[in-house]
C-alpha cells in the first residue's frame, strides 16, 4: 500500500509539472492586451510588459517562473487582475470565505442527505419516499443561483431574518456567530443541491444492498433489522457514497462564481475566470497549479480511501 | 463487374462535384468604391475675439446649517461591482472606482463644483491658492519656449493650508518628487501619459520616461508606405516564436529584428531539413505580414517602428520649484483657452507621499528576482495606495478598512484643509462614507431597497418597476452605441459567408434607416435616448458656457440634412428646430428602395450572384438577455428592409460572443460590432480625428475597418471659396493636430482652426461628421444615460444634471436623517421607491 502511495504521489507531482508546463506555454502564447485609448501611450505599457520580461523567450520566461516559484514560493505580481498585487497572498486572503461557506453547507448537508436517504431507502415506494424522491427531483434540476434569490428575497428582504450578504470582517470576525449567520443564506442555497444528490446516491446504493442475500443471511442469523444496516448494508453502500462525500470537501476550495456574486462573498470562486478572460498570466498560473493539485490529491486520496472501506479492495497488490 | 460499376460510379460522383464547383459562383476579386467626392456645404466664418472667454469662479456655498461641525453622525453607503483591478496609486490609477477612491483622498489643484445658482460649473482653488499664470516670457529661449510665445508655462502658487494626514506641511518639494516618481524610467508608471500624450504635455516629460531607451510604438501606417518614406520597420520575433533563436553564428535573435534584415534563425519548431527551418524577419515579413499576404491583418499587432529618446536629465524638465509654495509648469505645447483648459487639466494631482512611497518600492532585476536597491533594478515597482496601511490622505477623507473584493470605508481626515479654512462651509455633511463590493445587479437592488444603500444605477428590465419613482435621476453619458462595419472587400471575402455585401454603400444605408432607434433605446436601454450623430449631447464646445455642440445650429443642420429632412419655406418643417425635433432617422420605404438598389448594384460589380444566402456577422460582447433581444430586433428590422427586393430570404444577420470584439474588428476578421466612444466630452473638436478617421486599418482608434477617410475628397466652401481635402485631414485641422503632413494644406488655407470663432468650429465639425456619417460605415443607434436611484435619506443640491459636476457630488450630499435615525426607520418601515 505504501508503495503503491509513493507511487501514486510521484506521478501526481509529474502530471501536475506536464499540466503546469503545457498551460504555462499555451498563455503565453497568447497575445498580451495592449489596450487603446484616447490619449493614451500604448508603447507605454507595451514597454512595462518588456520590463517584466514578458517578451523574452518563452523557455526563458518558463525558467524564471519555476525558479521564482521553487525558491521562494512568488508567483509573481498581479498584472491585469489585483494590479501589482503578490498573486499567492491574494489568493490565500480569498479562500477563507470560500472554505467557509462550503465548509458550513456540507456539514449542514452531509448529514441531513444521508438521513433523508436512509429514511426514502428504508421507505421504499411508500409516500414518505415518494415525497422525499420528488423533492430530489426538484432540488437536482434547479441550478442553486435559482434558491440563492429566493432566499435572498424570502428570507433577508422579507422577513429579514439576515443581511442580504455576507458580511465584511470589520463588521464581524470571520469566525464568529455573526458571520456565520450572515453566511446562512448563502449556505442554504448551496446545501440545497447537495443534500439532493447525496439523498438520491443513499437511497439508490440502500435500497439496492438491502435486498442483497448477505442481509438475509445477516437476519436469519440473528440480528436485528437495525444492526444489518448499519453493520452490513451502510458499509457496502458508503463504498460509493464516501467518494461523493469527499469529492465534496474537495469542492469546498472551488467556490461558487454565480453564489459569490450574489451572496456578495469575496471568495475565489472569480478568480480562475476572470485571470483566462483578461490575460492574466500570474493569477492564471497560480490557480492553475492549485486546482490542478486539487483535483489531483483528491484522487488518489478518493483511491486510498476506498481501501479503508472495503477491505476487499487492494489497490496496488499484484496478488 | 462490380469493381468496374464501383469505378464508374466513382467517376460519376467526382464528375459532379467538379461540375457543382465549376457551377458555383465566385465573387469578384475586388470591388472599387469609386470616386468619393463629398459637398460638405458652406460656412460663412467668424474669427474669435482674443483672450478667450472667463470662467466662473463663484460656487455654491451648500446648505447653511448642514456643515461638517454636525455632532450627529452621517454614513454614506455606496457599492462597485468588483475591486478586482482596483489600483488608486495617483501614478498608476486607471478605472473610476479607482478615481472614486482618489476622489475622496487627494484634491486637484483647482476643484470643478457647482456654480452659485446650481445652473452649471464653477472653478475654484484647492490645491493651489490661486489661478495659473501665464509666466512664458520669464521662460523665453529656455524649455523650448520661443521668444514672444504665450501660454506656455504657468505659475502656480500652492495653498499654503495643505498638509498630509499626518499634519505634515504639503510643498513644492513634494510636488517635484512625486513628478520625478511618476515619470521614473524604471517604474514606467501607466499614468506617465497624462503629462505627455494629452492636451496638457510637459516639456521633456516623455523623453524623460524614456530617455536613452528604444522605444518601439506599433507602426500607425501602412509597412509598405513606411518603408517608402525611409522608416525602419521592425518585427516582433514572438510573432514566429523565435525571440532567442540562434543564427548560424550562435547569437541569439532579439525581440525586434528589422523586416529588412535577412539574418537567418533556426525555427526549433521545425525539423532540420524540413521547408522554413531556418527563418530571417524579412522573410516572415515577406512571405506572411506583407499586404496581400496571409497574416497581413497580424501586422498591426506585431510591425514596430522605433525611435531612441535623448538622455534627458530632470533639470530639462518642464516643472520648476520657485519658491517652498511656487511651481512653474512648462508646457511643450501653448494651453489653448487656458483660463478654463489649464484649471481643467490640473483638476487632478500626483502627489504622493515621500517616505511611505520610498519605503514602499520594490526592486526587481531582469529575471523578476528582488534586489536590493533602485540602482541594480531594471523594475520598479511600489506597493502605494493598495491598502489601509499604504494609503495616505490630504483630502477630506481618510481609508480606514479595505477588504479585497468586500469594503472599502472612509472617514474624515481631520487635517484636510478644507474643515479649517472657511471655505467649505456648508459642505461635506458625511462623516463616514461605506463602499460595499456588489457584482449582482438583483442583490444592489435589494440592498438598496433593504435600505443599506444609498444609490443604486437601474437596468432596462428595473425601469417597469422605477421609472415613476420620485427618486429617479438620468445622468447623461457622453458615449454613443453604434454599430460600425468591416468594409474591406478582401478581408470580407475571406470570411466566405457573402459579408462582402457590406462594401455596397446602399446597403448600410439600407440598414441605417430601418433601424427605429426610439424604440431601440427605449426597449433596451434603462435611459437611452435616439443617437444619431457620433457625437451626443454631452460634448461642451465652450467651456465658459457650457454650452453643447449638438445643441449648436451647424450640428442640428448636419444631421437634418443627413437624415433627409427639409426647413423653411414649402418644406415640411417651418424652423430647422421643428425639422431637428421630428428628426427619427427611421424610414422602412426608403430602406426597401435603397435595399432593391443595393442588389442591382451587388449584382453588377458581381460580388454576389443574388441568389447564394448571405450572412452577416455581428459581434457582441455578451449573450445576456438585453444582448440577445437587440440583436433579434436588428435581424429582424434587416429582414423586414429586405421585403419585396431581391434579398429577401437571403440575407440574415447572426451573433457571436466574442469578448475581444474590438480586437477582432481592429484585425478585419468581424463583420458588424457595436461600438461606442466617448469620454472626453470637454473636447468634441479632437474625437473625429482621434477616434474616427485616425486609421482604416485597425492600427489606430478607428473602428470602422476599411473605411479609408484619406480617400473621400471633402470640399467645404468658406467664405465663399471651395476648399478641398481629404476628410481625414480636415479632421486632423478641426482636431488641432501638430501633425504638418495632414493639416498643412488646411492651415496654408484657412489658417488655425483654433482662431475661429465656436459657431465656425462647430460647423467645420459638423461637416466632417456629416461626411463621414453619410456613407453609413458606422450608424449612431442611441445615446447612452445612466437611469438611478437615490435613497430616501439623502438630498442633492439639484436634481438636473450639471455637465462635469452631475448632481453635485458627495461634497453637496445632505441628509434628512442621521445614522440613528435611518436605522430605526428601515427597520419600521418597508421603503417604498
Amino acid at each position: 500500500m505504501t508503495k503503491y502511495v509513493v507511487k501514486r504521489i510521484l506521478l501526481m507531482f509529474l502530471t501536475l509539472f506536464v499540466i503546469m508546463t503545457i498551460c504555462f506555454i499555451l498563455i503565453k502564447l497568447l497575445p498580451l492586451p495592449l489596450i487603446k485609448s484616447i490619449n493614451k501611450d500604448v508603447a507605454l505599457q507595451a514597454k512595462k510588459y518588456e520590463q517584466r520580461g514578458y517578451y523574452k523567450p518563452i523557455m526563458v520566461q518558463y525558467y524564471n517562473f519555476w525558479k521564482n516559484v521553487l525558491t521562494s514560493w512568488d508567483w509573481g505580481m498581479g498584472e491585469q487582475l489585483y494590479t501589482d498585487r503578490a498573486v499567492w497572498p491574494v489568493m490565500m486572503q480569498k479562500l477563507p470565505y470560500t472554505v467557509l461557506v462550503n465548509l458550513y453547507s456540507i456539514l449542514i448537508a452531509i448529514p441531513l442527505g444521508l438521513i433523508f436517504g436512509i429514511y426514502a431507502a428504508l421507505k421504499k415506494n411508500k409516500w414518505q419516499d415518494n415525497v422525499i424522491s420528488t423533492l430530489v427531483m426538484v432540488f437536482t434540476s434547479v441550478p442553486s443561483y435559482v434558491y440563492a434569490f429566493l432566499v435572498q428575497y424570502f428570507l433577508c428582504f422579507k422577513l429579514k431574518w439576515f443581511n442580504p450578504v455576507v458580511l465584511s470582517q470589520d463588521q464581524a470576525p470571520l469566525m464568529s456567530w455573526k458571520m456565520f449567520m450572515s453566511m446562512v443564506p448563502a449556505v442554504l442555497s448551496l446545501g440545497f443541491g447537495v443534500v439532493a444528490g447525496l439523498t438520491r446516491y443513499t437511497r439508490a446504493e440502500l435500497s439496492e444492498v438491502l435486498t442483497g442475500d448477505y442481509m438475509l443471511l445477516a437476519r436469519t442469523k440473528g440480528l436485528t433489522k437495525r444492526q444489518a444496516i448499519s453493520r452490513h448494508a451502510m458499509r457496502n453502500a458508503m463504498v460509493v457514497i464516501l467518494p461523493m462525500i469527499i469529492g465534496e470537501f474537495i469542492g469546498i476550495l472551488g467556490g461558487s462564481l454565480i453564489i459569490e456574486k450574489i451572496f456578495a462573498i469575496p471568495g475565489i470562486g472569480n478568480v480562475f475566470v476572470d485571470s483566462i478572460a483578461v490575460k492574466d498570466y500570474n493569477f492564471f498560473m497560480a490557480e492553475t497549479f492549485f486546482y490542478t493539485f486539487i483535483g489531483l490529491a483528491s484522487g488518489i486520496l478518493t483511491d486510498i480511501s476506498y481501501g479503508f472501506i472495503d477491505p476487499r479492495i487492494r489497490m496496488g497488490s499484484k496478488k | 463487374m462490380k469493381k468496374l460499376l464501383a469505378l464508374v460510379l466513382a467517376l460519376c460522383m467526382m464528375a459532379g462535384v467538379v461540375s457543382a464547383l465549376a457551377e458555383g459562383f465566385t465573387p469578384a476579386e475586388s470591388y472599387d468604391v469609386g470616386e468619393r467626392k463629398f459637398d460638405g456645404g458652406a460656412i460663412t466664418t467668424a474669427k474669435a475675439e482674443a483672450g478667450g472667454g472667463e470662467v466662473d469662479t463663484e460656487r455654491y456655498a451648500g446648505v447653511e446649517g448642514k456643515d461638517y461641525t454636525d455632532e450627529k453622525e452621517y454614513t454614506f453607503h455606496d457599492y462597485i461591482t468588483a475591486t478586482t483591478t482596483m489600483d488608486w496609486n495617483p501614478h498608476t490609477w486607471e478605472t473610476n472606482d479607482d478615481s472614486s477612491v482618489l476622489d475622496m483622498m487627494t484634491m486637484g489643484f483647482y476643484g470643478i463644483v457647482l456654480n452659485k445658482d446650481k445652473s452649471g460649473y464653477a472653478i475654484t482653488c484647492e490645491m493651489a491658492a490661486e489661478l495659473p499664470v501665464d509666466v512664458t516670457a520669464e521662460y523665453a529661449g529656455k524649455f523650448g519656449v520661443a521668444e514672444g510665445e504665450t501660454a506656455k508655462a504657468w505659475r502656480i502658487a500652492l495653498n499654503q493650508d495643505a498638509t498630509w494626514e499626518n499634519g505634515e506641511k504639503i510643498t513644492a518639494d513634494d510636488y517635484i518628487y512625486s513628478m520625478q516618481q511618476q515619470l521614473n524610467p524604471k517604474m514606467k508608471n501607466r499614468r506617465a501619459d497624462s503629462y505627455y500624450a494629452g492636451d496638457m504635455i510637459i516639456y521633456n516629460a516623455k523623453n524623460y520616461l524614456y530617455a536613452g531607451e528604444t522605444a518601439y510604438s506599433l507602426i500607425e501606417d501602412d509597412a509598405a508606405n513606411l518603408v517608402a518614406a525611409g522608416t525602419d520597420v521592425y518585427l516582433d520575433m514572438s510573432f514566429w516564436g523565435l525571440v532567442g533563436a540562434a543564427d548560424a553564428e550562435g547569437n541569439a535573435a532579439p525581440q525586434y529584428v528589422s523586416i529588412a534584415d535577412e539574418t537567418m534563425y533556426r525555427d526549433a519548431g521545425v525539423e532540420e531539413g524540413q521547408p522554413e527551418d531556418w527563418v530571417s524577419a524579412k522573410y516572415i515579413f515577406d512571405t506572411y505580414l506583407a499586404a496581400g499576404m496571409p497574416y497581413e491583418s497580424y501586422a498591426a499587432q506585431y510591425l514596430y517602428t522605433a525611435s531612441i529618446a535623448p538622455e534627458t536629465s530632470w533639470d530639462d524638465v518642464g516643472l520648476v520649484k520657485v519658491d517652498d509654495y511656487t511651481i512653474d509648469l512648462i508646457l511643450e505645447k501653448a494651453m489653448e483657452e487656458p483660463a478654463f483648459y489649464m484649471p481643467y487639466n490640473l483638476s487632478s494631482n500626483w502627489l504622493v507621499y515621500k517616505p511611505m512611497y520610498e519605503e514602499l518600492k520594490v526592486f526587481t532585476d531582469a529575471d523578476g528576482k528582488e534586489v536590493a536597491t533602485e540602482e541594480e533594478a531594471t523594475t520598479v515597482t511600489s506597493k502605494y495606495m493598495k491598502d489601509v496601511d499604504s494609503s495616505f490622505s490630504y483630502g477630506p477623507y481618510k481609508i480606514t478598512y479595505f477588504e479585497l473584493d468586500k469594503q472599502i470605508s472612509y472617514e474624515r481626515n481631520p487635517e484636510w484643509y478644507g474643515y479649517r479654512d472657511g471655505k467649505h462651509t456648508g459642505m461635506y455633511q458625511t462623516d463616514k462614507v461605506s463602499v460595499t463590493v456588489l457584482g449582482e445587479h438583483a442583490t444592489q437592488i435589494l440592498t438598496f431597497e433593504a435600505g443599506k444603500l444609498d444609490g443604486v444605477s437601474l437596468q432596462q428590465e428595473d425601469m417597469a418597476k422605477y421609472a415613476s419613482s420620485d427618486y429617479i435621476v438620468y445622468e447623461p453619458q457622453s458615449y454613443t452605441t453604434k454599430i460600425s462595419f468591416n468594409t474591406n472587400y478582401e478581408k470580407l471575402l475571406e470570411h466566405g459567408t457573402g459579408s462582402q455585401i457590406l462594401v455596397i454603400d446602399e446597403f448600410r444605408e439600407a440598414f441605417a434607416l430601418c433601424l427605429d432607434r426610439e424604440h431601440f433605446a427605449t426597449a433596451y436601454t434603462s435611459a437611452g435616448t435616439a443617437g444619431f450623430g457620433l457625437l451626443n449631447y454631452q460634448y461642451v464646445y465652450d467651456p465658459f458656457t457650457g454650452a453643447a455642440y449638438r445643441d449648436s445650429e451647424g450640428a442640428k443642420e448636419a444631421m437634418v440634412d443627413l437624415y433627409g429632412l427639409s426647413y423653411g419655406e414649402g418644406s415640411d418643417y417651418a424652423t430647422l428646430d421643428e425639422a431637428y425635433a421630428a428628426m427619427t432617422g427611421y424610414d422602412m420605404e426608403l430602406a426597401r428602395k435603397k435595399m432593391a438598389e443595393a442588389y442591382d448594384k451587388a449584382v453588377a460589380a458581381g460580388i454576389w450572384d443574388g441568389e447564394t444566402p448571405l450572412t452577416i456577422d455581428f459581434r457582441v460582447y455578451q449573450n445576456d438577455t438585453i444582448y440577445v433581444q437587440m440583436f433579434t430586433y436588428l435581424n429582424e428590422q434587416l429582414q423586414a428592409a429586405c421585403e419585396g427586393t431581391g434579398f429577401e430570404g437571403k440575407v440574415s444577420l447572426t451573433m457571436t460572443v466574442d469578448a475581444d470584439y474590438y480586437n477582432t474588428m481592429y484585425s478585419g476578421a468581424a463583420d458588424s460590432i457595436f461600438t461606442t466612444w466617448g469620454g472626453a466630452a470637454m473636447a468634441p473638436f479632437t474625437m473625429m480625428n482621434q477616434c474616427y478617421t485616425d486609421a482604416a486599418d485597425g492600427t489606430g482608434n478607428q473602428m470602422e475597418y476599411g473605411f479609408d477617410t484619406d480617400k473621400i475628397e471633402l470640399t467645404i466652401t468658406v467664405d465663399g471659396n471651395a476648399v478641398t481635402d481629404s476628410l481625414r485631414n480636415w479632421t486632423n485641422w478641426v482636431g488641432g493636430s501638430t501633425d504638418a503632413a495632414l493639416v498643412a494644406n488646411l492651415e496654408g488655407v484657412l489658417g488655425k482652426f483654433s482662431t475661429y470663432d465656436y459657431s465656425t468650429r462647430c460647423a467645420f465639425l459638423a461637416a466632417c461628421e456629416k461626411c463621414f456619417l453619410s456613407y453609413y460605415t458606422t450608424t449612431p443607434v442611441y445615446y447612452r444615460n445612466v437611469a438611478s436611484l437615490h435613497s430616501q435619506r439623502i438630498e442633492y443640491p439639484t436634481y438636473q444634471y450639471v455637465m462635469n459636476v452631475g448632481f453635485g457630488g458627495l461634497a453637496y450630499y445632505t441628509y434628512t436623517m442621521d445614522d440613528a435615525e435611518w436605522d430605526a426607520f428601515i427597520a419600521n418601515n418597508e421603503l417604498k421607491y
